[in-house]
C-alpha cells in the first residue's frame, strides 16, 4: 500500500454548498464511493488535490424516484442499492445487471452512480504505480508526452469501463449538472468528450448531480459484460441493449459498449436495422456497425482484437435474446 | 499458541487447525502488525531500468533530510547471497549493475514514511543502459551480453542426461509423437506481502528480526553472512505468515535491507512492501516452453520419453539450478518409464528472478506430459485412464533415476476418480461445449539431503514437559498456514497417548526453538513428523520408567492407557499428574529431543549429476477428473466441477488434507485458467490483483476430494506429503477437457478467453486449408 497524499475532506450537505467549496479549492477532487480515486491517489495518479469534495451527505443527491416511465436517480446513490431497487429491477433491469456487475460486492457498497458515471479512463501504462509510471517516462494521460498504446497518438486511447454508462445510454439518459450558471441537462452521451486524457466534457467545477432514464412501454433491455473473472474485473467489453418488436420486426434498437473506446459508444445507424427481422443478414449488418465504431487498442493486458470481438458476440446474443423475449441475465 | 477445543485430536480425524480462532478473530499478529513505536520507516528506491551499469549513485542529500535516520545502498555489503551455495550471486542492494527493473538499489529509515519517500526521491541516480534480454531466446543469443561473468552465455545451468536406451525405445514403439508446451510465468500471491521488522540493539551488538518467511534458518545464515555478524547475536523470529507457496522458501532482499537498515539506524526498522514490490521480489514459477517426444506401443506403454525443456529464470540464480533439475527428475517416479532423455535449459534474463513455487520443477512438465498422453491414447483409440494404468509402477521399486518409491496408491486414486465422475458413462457424452478431462500428478514428501548441511540430523524437535503436566513441543518447522503445527501436536499426543489439549506449540524462534530448515519441499509432516515420533517417544519411556519407579516394577511391564500408567491390569495405577511428579523428581523439568535424517536409501542420486534433486523419503500421488464448458464464440473456459483423489500415505488430520488438496487443485486452476505475470519491457503488466487474475469464488467449482492411504513404511504412521501434489495434474486434465468439449488442444497457457478464439482460429484455419488441398487431390 502506497502513501495517501495529505488532504482536506470537505463534506458539504447541499449542492450549492458543494460548487461554492468546489469554486473556492481549484485543485479538489470529488469524492463518491473512492473505490477508484483513492486507489489513484495512492498510485500517486493526478496532482495530489489539497481537498476531497464528498458529495454522499447531500440529501438530493442520495435518492431514487419515478416510476415505469421515467427514472431520477441521484448520483451519491450507492451501487449495492441501485442494483437492489424495486422499481429499478422491475421496470429497468438492464440498469439493475449492469449495477450488480460492477467490481464485487464490498466496491458496489461503496461506489457511486455519479463515479461509475465519471469513472477515470483506464489504460495498463496509466494505473499503474508512480515508480512504474516514471521508469516508463509516463504518458500522454497523465505526465508525459507519448502514448505507449499508439507511440505516433497526439490523442490518448485509455479506456472508458464504467458499466453504468451503456446501461444508461440506451435508455436516453440524462445528466443533470450543477454549475457557475445553476443547473443544466445534458444527454448523458454529452457528458463525454472523445479523448482518454480529458475523458469529460465538463467544466472545470461542474459535477453530475443526478442522472434519469426513460423506459418507453414495450421497450426490452439488458445488460452483459466479458471479463476473464466474474468479479472484480472491469469489463473487457460491455453492452447495453435496447430494443422494441413491431410484431415480427424490430421497432427500435439503441445499442451502447463500454470497455473499447475512451467513451461509452452509443452505437449510430442503428435505426437502419429496423424494419425487418432479426435473422443472420441483419445481425451480420449488426456486426459491421460495431466493428466500425468500436475500437481495438492495447489498453488492457487482453488484447484490444479480442475485446471488440466480444462485444460483438454480446450484442449479438442480447439482440437475439431481447428480441426472443427472452432470459436477460448475464451470460455466464 | 492457544489450545482452541478441538473434537478429537486423534490420527485420521477431522481437525481444525490450532492457530484457526485467532486468525478467525483477527487476533493473530503478523509481522506488519508488530507496531514498535520507536520502529522508523524503511523504503527503498528500485531500478527503473532492466540492465544497466551504476554510474552514480549519490545519497548525500537523502542523508541530510531531517528525520532521516539511514540510508544504505550496495555499498553496506558486499557479500552475496542465495539459497544454494554454489549460486550465490545477489546482492541485497545492487553492486555495479541493475539486472531487473525493480531490483533494490538503495533504502532509506526515516522518522515516517513521508520522510522515507521524500528523501528516495532525493538520491541521484546515473545508470548506463545494457542490452536487456526478457525471453529465454533473446538472453541465448550468441551475441549477447553476460549478465553474470560466471554465468556465460547466460545459462544457469544446461542439464542433459539419458538414461537407458532411448532410440531403441522409440524404434520399438508403434506410435511416436512429439509436441511443445508453453506455460505462461505465474507467481503465488500469498495473502501477506513481504514484511520485516528489524530490531538492532547497538550496545550490545545484537539483532532481532521478524519476517515473512517460510525459512526462518536460512533467513539467519543469510543475515549472519551479509550483516557479517555471529550467528549468536542474531535472532530470527517468524510470527503468523499469510502463506508461502515457495515465494519464502529462500532469504528475500526485504529481511536483509530491513537488518541492514536497522543496523545503520542504531534502532528499529520496519518494511513493509506493497503488492507490487511483492510481486517484484517475485520467486515465482517461471515462463518455461516444453518440447515432448513420447513413444509408446499399441497398449499404451511409454517405451522411450525425450524432453527438452527451457526456463526463463530472471536476473539471479535463486533456486534455478533445483528447479531445472526437479524438471527432468520428476518425469521419473509416477510411471514405469525406463528410456528418457532429458535436455533441460535454465536460463538468465532481465526479468524479476524466479522460485520453487508449489510443485516446485514439475507442473509445466506434467502438463506436456500429460496433454500428450492423452493425445496418443486418443490415436490409439485407448482411454485415458487405461494408457496410464498401462504404465503403473509396482511398489516397492526403484526407478530409472535411482528415486525410491515405497507406497503407490496411484492405482486406488485413478479408481476413486473414474468413479466419482461417472468417467465411464459421461465420457464424449456430455455435448458439444462440456467434457470432461483426467491426469495424474506427484510430488515429493521431504527433501533428500539439506542445502547448507553440516552433518546434523536433517530435523530435530523438542518436548519439554514441566509440573503442570503441560507438553511444549519446540519446533522451528514454520507454520505458515499450511497447518504444520497441528499436526506436530497431534503426533505428539498420539504418541504419548495424552489429549491434543496438553500439546502446545512453539514454532520459529531462533532463541527457543530447535534449528529447522524450513517449510518446503513438502517436507514438515514427513521429516518433522517422524522427529515428533522420536522425541514423542524418547518422553513416553521417560514417563514409563518414572511410573515403573514409583509402582515397583520393570519398565516394561508398565501398561499405559490414554494418561493412565498401571502396573497391571488389577492395578489402578497413576494419573498423568501423578507420573508427571514422578518423572520430575528424578531431575526437574524434562525436555527431550527426537531426531530425524532422510535414510540414506531415500537419498537417492547417483543416475547423474544433480540427480540428488527429486530423491525423498516418499512420493504423494494424486488422479483428477476436470469437468468444463466451453464458450467457442467468447473463448470462456468455466470449470464446473473437479474429482480428485490424493494418496498422502495416511491423512494425520483429514480436514487439513481435504483443505490441503482443495488449495493445490485450486491453485493448479489459477495457473490453468487465468493467472500469468507479463512484462513490458521489463515492467510488470500486472503486478496487482486486479491484473494478476487469481481465480475468485466465482469461478471456484466444487472440488470433491478422495483420500487414498497407501501406508508408506517410512512415514510418520505412514504419511507422506498432501500439500503439492494434486496442484500438476489440474493443468493438463482441463486441457484434456477442452478437447473433450470442443474438439481442440490448446497449448499454451493460461486458457485465457483470447487465447481460447486465438487456438479455435488457427484450428479453423488448419481445417480449411486441410479441406483445400483435400478437393485439390480430389480433382
Amino acid at each position: 500500500m502506497e502513501l495517501l497524499p495529505p488532504f482536506e475532506l470537505l463534506r458539504p450537505t447541499t449542492v450549492e454548498q458543494a460548487l461554492a467549496w468546489r469554486l473556492e479549492n481549484p485543485n479538489s477532487r470529488l469524492l463518491g464511493g473512492g473505490t477508484d480515486l483513492i486507489v489513484n491517489l495512492r498510485r500517486g495518479i493526478g496532482e495530489a488535490p489539497q481537498a476531497l469534495i464528498d458529495l454522499n451527505q447531500i440529501d438530493e443527491m442520495t435518492v431514487i424516484a419515478g416510476d415505469g416511465a421515467a427514472l431520477r436517480i441521484g448520483a451519491s446513490v450507492k451501487l449495492a442499492a441501485l442494483a437492489a431497487h424495486p422499481l429499478v429491477r422491475a421496470h429497468y433491469p438492464g440498469l439493475a445487471q449492469a449495477a450488480a456487475s460492477v467490481a464485487a460486492a464490498t466496491q458496489r457498497n461503496m461506489a457511486t452512480v455519479g463515479g461509475n458515471l465519471c469513472l477515470d479512463t483506464r489504460c495498463i501504462f496509466y494505473n499503474q504505480s508512480e515508480w512504474w509510471r516514471a521508469s516508463n517516462d509516463y504518458c500522454l494521460k497523465y505526465g508525459g508526452s507519448k502514448c505507449h498504446v499508439a507511440p505516433k497518438s497526439k490523442v490518448c486511447y485509455a479506456t472508458f469501463s464504467g458499466d453504468l454508462a451503456p446501461a444508461l445510454l440506451v435508455l436516453e439518459g440524462e445528466v443533470e449538472i450543477i454549475g457557475r450558471g445553476g443547473r443544466r441537462t445534458a444527454p448523458l452521451a454529452e457528458l463525454y468528450s472523445r479523448d482518454g486524457r480529458d475523458y469529460l466534457s465538463l467544466a472545470r467545477e461542474e459535477f453530475v448531480c443526478s442522472v434519469t432514464a426513460r423506459a418507453a412501454p414495450g421497450l426490452r433491455a439488458a445488460y452483459d459484460k466479458i471479463r476473464v473473472r466474474r468479479a472484480i474485473e472491469f469489463p473487457l467489453a460491455g453492452v447495453a441493449v435496447a430494443l422494441a418488436r413491431d410484431g415480427d420486426k424490430l421497432g427500435a434498437l439503441r445499442v451502447a459498449v463500454t470497455g473499447t473506446n475512451p467513451w461509452p459508444v452509443l452505437l449510430e445507424e442503428t435505426a437502419a436495422l429496423c424494419g425487418g427481422g432479426v435473422d443472420e443478414a441483419l445481425l451480420q449488418r449488426f456486426d459491421a456497425l460495431l466493428k466500425a465504431q468500436l475500437m481495438a487498442m492495447k489498453t488492457t493486458f487482453t488484447s484490444g482484437h479480442y475485446r471488440r470481438r466480444a462485444a460483438t458476440v454480446l450484442a449479438r446474443r442480447l439482440v437475439r435474446r431481447l428480441f426472443d423475449g427472452g432470459y436477460m441475465g448475464e451470460t455466464r | 499458541m492457544s489450545d482452541a477445543p478441538a473434537p478429537s485430536g486423534a490420527i485420521g480425524a477431522y481437525v481444525p487447525l490450532l492457530d484457526g480462532p485467532e486468525k478467525v478473530t483477527g487476533a493473530a499478529k503478523y509481522t506488519a502488525d508488530f507496531l514498535a513505536p520507536d520502529a522508523l520507516c524503511g523504503r527503498i528506491l528500485r531500478s527503473p531500468s532492466s540492465h544497466a551499469e551504476i554510474v552514480k549513485l549519490d545519497v548525500a542529500a537523502a542523508r541530510r533530510l531531517p528525520g532521516v535516520k539511514a540510508v544504505v545502498t550496495g555499498a553496506d555489503c558486499a557479500t552475496p547471497f542465495g539459497v544454494l551455495p554454489i549460486a550465490m550471486n545477489e546482492f541485497p542492494l545492487a553492486r555495479e549493475r541493475v539486472r531487473y527493473r525493480g531490483e533494490p538499489l538503495a533504502a532509506v529509515a526515516a522518522l515516517d514514511e513521508a520522510t522515507a519517500v521524500r528523501a528516495l526521491g532525493l538520491i541521484e541516480l546515473e545508470l548506463k543502459a545494457l542490452p536487456a534480454y526478457y525471453t529465454a531466446d533473446e538472453a541465448r543469443a550468441p551475441e549477447a551480453t553476460d549478465l553474470h561473468a560466471e554465468r556465460p552465455g547466460n545459462i544457469e545451468r544446461d542439464v542433459v542426461y539419458e538414461l537407458g536406451q532411448v532410440e531403441r525405445g522409440f524404434a520399438k514403439a508403434a506410435l511416436v509423437r512429439e509436441a511443445s508446451y508453453r506455460c505462461a510465468e505465474v507467481y503465488q500471491v500469498q495473502t501477506e506481502t513481504h514484511a520485516a521488522l528489524a530490531d538492532y540493539d547497538a550496545l550490545r551488538d545484537r539483532l532481532a528480526v521478524h519476517c515473512t518467511t517460510q525459512v526462518p534458518f536460512y533467513v539467519h545464515l543469510m543475515l549472519a553472512r551479509c550483516l557479517a555478524m555471529d550467528k549468536a547475536r542474531i535472532r530470527v523470529i517468524k510470527p503468523h505468515i499469510g502463506g508461502g507457496f515457495g515465494a519464502r522458501t529462500e532469504t528475500l532482499n526485504v529481511e536483509l535491507i530491513c537488518a541492514l537498515l536497522a543496523r545503520a539506524a542504531g534502532g528499529k526498522v520496519r518494511l513493509v512492501t506493497s503488492r507490487e514490490e511483492t510481486f517484484i521480489t517475485h520467486r515465482g514459477r517461471p515462463e518455461q516452453a516444453v518440447t515432448l517426444k513420447i513413444g509408446m506401443a499399441k497398449d499404451g506403454r511409454v517405451l522411450a520419453v525425450d524432453c527438452e525443456t527451457v526456463q526463463r529464470g530472471g536476473a539471479y540464480s535463486g533456486y534455478g539450478i533445483v528447479t531445472i533439475l526437479y524438471a527432468g527428475s520428476l518425469l521419473n517416479a509416477i510411471y514405469a518409464i525406463d528410456n528418457v532423455r532429458y535436455h533441460g535449459t535454465r536460463v538468465l534474463t532481465n526479468t524479476p528472478p524466479c522460485g520453487a513455487m508449489r510443485g516446485h520443477g514439475t507442473v509445466n512438465v506434467r502438463f506436456a506430459f500429460e496433454a500428450l498422453l492423452d493425445t496418443m491414447a486418443a490415436e490409439l483409440g485407448l482411454d485415458p485412464f487405461a494408457v496410464r494404468r498401462a504404465n503403473l509402477l509396482r511398489a516397492p521399486t526403484r526407478t530409472a533415476n535411482d528415486l525410491l518409491v515405497n507406497s503407490y496408491g496411484l492405482p486406488e486414486c485413478l479408481d476413486r476418480v473414474e468413479q466419482a465422475s461417472g468417467w465411464q458413462a459421461r465420457k464424449r457424452k456430455l455435448g458439444q461445449g462440456r467434457g470432461l478431462g483426467m491426469a495424474c500428478s506427484h510430488y515429493v514428501s521431504g527433501a533428500s539431503k539439506p542445502v547448507h548441511w553440516t552433518g546434523e540430523p536433517h530435523a530435530t524437535v523438542n518436548l519439554k514437559l514441566d509440573f503442570d503436566g503441560s507438553i511444549v513441543l519446540l519446533t522451528g518447522a514454520p507454520e505458515i498456514g499450511q497447518g504444520s503445527s497441528t499436526v506436530l501436536a497431534q503426533i505428539a499426543a498420539e504418541v504419548l497417548g495424552v489429549a491434543l489439549a496438553r500439546i502446545r506449540v512453539v514454532a520459529g524462534d531462533s532463541e527457543l526453538t530447535p534449528k529447522d530448515n524450513g517449510a518446503y519441499s513438502s517436507r514438515v509432516t514427513v521429516m518433522v513428523g517422524n522427529a515428533t515420533v522420536a522425541a514423542a517417544e524418547n518422553l513416553k519411556r521417560r514417563l514409563a520408567a518414572a511410573a515403573a519407579r514409583a509402582l515397583d516394577c520393570a519398565p516394561e511391564d508398565i501398561e499405559i492407557e490414554g494418561e493412565t500408567f498401571r502396573a497391571s491390569s488389577q492395578d489402578q495405577g497413576l494419573d498423568f499428574d501423578e507420573v508427571v511428579t514422578a518423572a520430575l523428581k528424578e531431575a526437574g523439568t524434562i525436555t527431550v529431543s527426537g531426531n530425524y535424517s532422510t535414510p540414506p536409501e531415500a537419498q537417492g542420486g547417483k543416475a547423474y549429476r544433480g540427480a540428488t534433486v527429486g530423491s525423498t523419503v516418499a512420493f504423494s500421488y494424486a488422479a483428477q477428473v476436470v469437468e468444463v464448458s466451453v464458450d467457442e464464440e467468447t473463448g470462456q473456459v468455466t470449470v464446473e466441477k473437479v474429482w480428485v483423489a490424493h494418496d498422502c500415505g495416511k491423512a494425520l488430520n483429514r480436514l487439513a488434507v481435504e483443505g490441503q488438496v482443495q488449495g493445490s487443485v485450486w491453485m493448479g486452476m489459477g495457473q490453468a485458467l487465468s493467472e500469468e505475470t507479463g512484462y513490458f519491457q521489463g515492467l510488470p503488466l500486472a503486478a496487482n490483483m486486479l491484473d494478476y487474475r487469481v481465480p475468485t469464488i466465482a469461478e471456484s467449482p466444487p472440488i470433491e476430494v478422495q483420500i487414498v492411504e497407501s501406508n508408506d513404511p517410512l512415514g510418520p504412521f505412514g504419511a507422506k506429503e498432501a500439500g503439492e501434489g494434486s496442484l500438476a495434474g489440474f493443468l493438463p486434465a482441463l486441457a484434456n477437457a477442452v478437447v473433450d468439449a470442443i474438439g481442440l488442444r490448446v497449448t499454451e497457457l493460461p486458457l485465457t478467453p483470447d487465447r481460447v478464439l486465438r487456438a479455435l482460429d488457427r484450428q479453423r484455419r488448419a481445417r480449411e486449408r486441410e479441406a483445400a488441398r483435400a478437393a485439390r487431390q480430389k480433382t
